[in-house]
């Protein structure tokens, strides 16, 4: 899932860096305001055992090559979504420079992909589902197979939008590498899942206490986790739908036409981001909608778990719980 | 498991500050992502570049080789995408040109590895003015890294004892799932009692550095 | 007549209770005077590490934050939220675990935390740095990563580092586990030559003997027994009821 380096072009990865530093600065804000002095020894351990994590081979049957852990949702289970977020983000750091494991320019695509989408995006699917279907070990080992699952699908496809709108990659038939990336991450995604859940399961069996609560996680909000979730699963299951949407692209133009919401996008005022993916979007008529959508879908979704955000702010939450093992003996 | 062993050497790169050498990897792998599709000789003038670099920073033939032999696989299987599903016959010369531009960026990584040590990295984020507390988790990542991999060997040379044969895939699936676990309790275990020796040391949350540059 | 000094500690019925309700330490009472080198001796679960944490107010946690109910006086100081950053300040923790005590890339910066956190001008830090490493003897290891040092060198580097924050009171919890027999040598040797007043909480009673004049038998959360090393660790009455060994060098032929 690494993306390595001359696959995007460097515009996109640009702009892949710039939304991600946002996202890491953020959830830096976050995770301080949250854990406090026990922000850096938490993160930076959280960080090492991923990375750790990360080395464990997985054999796959017959094959060459083996499965490993990816952890944004292990992550981002254990200590919430902004030290899972900034946990990974820091593997991908250490991983590309002292590794070469990894891009150097798309370090920000990758922390994009694996650390807002993986880590946030995972966290809000899996606090969605629990809120629904409440606290037992077995509810929050599915939520985070269900939610691994789709956060590296989710992964996929925003990899597919990154890789479209590289200049290198015009004479792509869109739905030709969507197709394939969602084939192979689709079987990636049940390899994550299952190495989570289990990890998960095994964590829950001995020392429940560590795996905190959903409220003690800074206020993330019934609204923030439901918007994230939703762009998930909007990536995600427009990963799935994408390559047998071929018809679809047309109609939802001539919809719109009939319906006169033509002439309401001209009237919303041009957004940054639009405006500087118009000329390279102008060579796929068909994808340019879906892309274009999913786009706003992105922003919109933001804004919502933004502000949902900010009237949290106020009431500061701080995770207390003490893992000093109940007899309280270090061997003395 | 040592890291930062090959960044040790000393070579003509070493005085540069690492900002400088963070940049120059950078515009390696950026020059390699703006060349033109089918400009050939562009591509020659790069790779011939990146190897000299190479080989002034020491890199060994042995190591080159061994990175490369475990880069290029998932590369060549990228790369074959585009004859796979592009229709016009331009996806040849596409596949080519990506292995060409993904390869110097690759070793533009891997001389980055050379020439940098961790400390230089982090030194390098403060100057560029990059968040206290980052640097700070950085640093304790870089430190428990090593920990928790003598603690996953452990473990694993552990479980080797115990374990007579290659059993139905879903077993060694369940087994390593299980250590990461135990790594993770042991991980937040220990990370509790640095805080707590962190405190004992004053700590109070802001991130203090000792301002030198050797 | 009496010493006007207040001691180095002071524990007036000091009282713990784990978050499950079982009693870690039950009124415990006791006097080390300033210079004192005092060993905390009995069986695993006795209590000894809750009770070193109490002396630098690792516990409890959060701490209490007014004077009466205060149970531990460090040089006179009760031991409350406010005066943490004070009482941390003059005691030095050394825990069990060097590798939970080293958490910076590189021996001088670990070595460095505790004097950067006492808000130190950068010359006072390196050399409280280079009198911490040279107090040690690892004076040329500065830029090493803690990774690459044997258990005994860790061990003198987290030492180094609680000695550069000058502290009037050492702690020490299991110093010499883990330590092979010229390391342990070694760490006798630097705590020897310390100042001030020494709490050891340990299983080794060789160290005690070499290291202490006074020991504190604990078992189940209470003083069981409070005298001159000697005397407390050759009587093996003391010795086998409380789950201990009386060394071979105090046994009479």
């Amino acid at each position: 899932m690494h993306i390595r380096d001359g696959i995007l072009g460097p515009e996109v990865c640009l702009m892949a860096g710039i939304i991600s530093l946002g996202a890491v600065s953020y959830s830096l804000r976050r995770l301080r305001f949250d854990l406090e002095d026990r922000a850096v020894p938490l993160t930076g351990m959280l960080a090492a055992l991923i990375f750790a994590g990360q080395m464990v081979n997985f054999p796959l049957l017959g094959l060459p090559v083996s499965g490993h852990l990816l952890g944004g949702v292990l992550a981002a289970v254990t200590l919430g979504p902004w030290a899972g977020c900034l946990a990974i983000s820091m593997v991908l750091i250490v991983q590309a420079v002292l590794f070469s494991d990894g891009g150097l320019m798309s370090l920000g695509a990758n922390i994009l992909n694996m650390g807002v989408v993986g880590a946030w995006g995972g966290y809000g699917v899996y606090s969605t589902i629990r809120r629904t279907f409440g606290s037992s070990h077995a509810a929050t080992v599915a939520a985070a197979v269900i939610a691994a699952w789709l956060s590296v699908l989710a992964a996929a496809t925003l990899f597919c939008v990154e890789f479209l709108l590289s200049s290198h990659s015009s004479g792509f038939d869109p739905r030709g590498i969507l197709t394939l990336m969602v084939l192979y991450h689709a079987l990636i995604g049940v390899g994550e899942a299952l190495i989570t859940g289990g990890v998960l399961a095994y964590v829950l069996g001995r020392r429940p206490d560590l795996i905190p609560e959903l409220g003690s996680i800074g206020p993330v909000g019934r609204v923030g986790g439901f918007a994230v979730s939703g762009v998930v699963l909007a990536l995600a299951v427009a990963a799935i739908l994408a390559p047998f949407k071929s018809e679809l692209p047309d109609g939802l133009d001539a919809v719109s036409e009939q319906v006169g919401l033509s002439a309401l996008e001209v009237e919303r005022p041009p957004l940054v981001l639009e405006d500087y993916a118009i000329p390279l979007l102008a060579r796929w008529p068909q994808l340019s909608v879906s892309v274009a959508g999913i786009l706003g879908t992105l922003i919109v979704f933001a804004g919502a778990a933004g502000l949902a955000g900010m009237t949290r702010r106020t009431t500061p939450s701080i995770v207390t719980r003490s893992i000093v093992t109940t007899d309280g003996s270090h061997g003395g | 498991m040592v890291v930062d062993s090959r960044s040790s050497k000393q070579s003509l790169f070493q005085p540069l500050p690492g900002g400088i050498k963070l940049l120059m990897a950078l515009a390696m792998i950026l020059a390699a992502g703006l060349i033109p599709l089918e400009n050939w000789p562009a591509h020659g003038l790069l790779i011939g570049m990146i190897y000299i670099g190479l080989s002034i920073a020491g890199v060994t033939t042995g190591y080159l080789l061994r990175r490369l032999a475990l880069f290029m696989p998932m590369l060549l299987v990228f790369g074959l995408s585009a004859p796979a599903v592009r229709s016009d016959g331009a996806a040849w010369s596409w596949t080519i040109s990506l292995w060409l531009r993904c390869t110097v960026s690759f070793l533009a990584g891997l001389w980055l590895i050379h020439v940098l040590p961790f400390r230089e990295l982090l030194i390098t984020l403060r100057r560029w003015r990059c968040p206290a507390v980052l640097i700070a988790m950085l640093g304790f990542m870089y430190r428990y890294t090593f920990i928790l991999w003598d603690e996953l060997h452990r473990l694993q040379n552990a479980r080797a004892a115990r374990d007579f044969g290659s059993g139905p895939w879903w077993r060694t699936w369940s087994t390593n799932s299980q250590m990461i676990g135990l790594l993770l309790l042991r991980a937040m275990e220990r990370a509790e009692r640095t805080h707590r020796a962190m405190l004992a040391r004053g700590w109070d949350g802001s991130v203090r550095f000792l301002e030198s540059d050797e | 007549m009496a010493n006007t000094e207040p001691a180095a500690i002071e524990l007036r019925r000091l009282t713990f209770q784990y978050p499950n309700g079982r009693l870690a330490l039950g009124e415990i009472t006791c006097s080390i005077p300033t210079g004192e080198r005092i060993a905390v001796v009995g069986p695993s679960g006795a209590g000894k590490s809750t009770l070193l944490m109490h002396l630098n107010g690792l516990l409890p946690a959060p701490p209490i934050t007014s004077d009466d109910r205060a149970q531990v006086f460090i040089q006179g100081t009760t031991v409350t939220r406010q005066r943490l950053r004070d009482i941390r300040r003059q005691v030095g923790f050394l825990f069990q675990d060097p590798d939970d005590q080293l958490f910076c890339p590189t021996v001088r910066d670990d070595v460095a935390f505790g004097p950067l956190n006492l808000g130190l001008s950068r010359e006072e830090v390196m050399s409280r740095v280079e009198a911490g490493l040279a107090a040690v003897g690892m004076a040329d290891c500065s830029t090493r990563n803690p990774s690459e040092l044997s258990t005994g060198e860790r061990k003198r580097v987290c030492l180094a580092g609680i000695l550069a924050c000058q502290p009037a009171i050492l702690v020490l919890d299991e110093p010499t586990s883990n330590l092979d027999p010229r390391a342990r040598r070694q760490l006798l040797e630097i705590l020897r030559a310390f100042q001030g007043t020494l709490v050891v909480a340990t299983h080794d009673l060789d160290f005690v003997i070499e290291l202490c004049t006074r020991v504190l038998v604990l078992e189940s959360g209470k003083v069981q027994a409070d005298g001159a090393t000697e005397r407390i660790l050759s009587d093996p009455l003391i010795m086998d009821r409380y789950g201990l060994e009386v060394p071979w060098r105090l046994r009479k032929p």
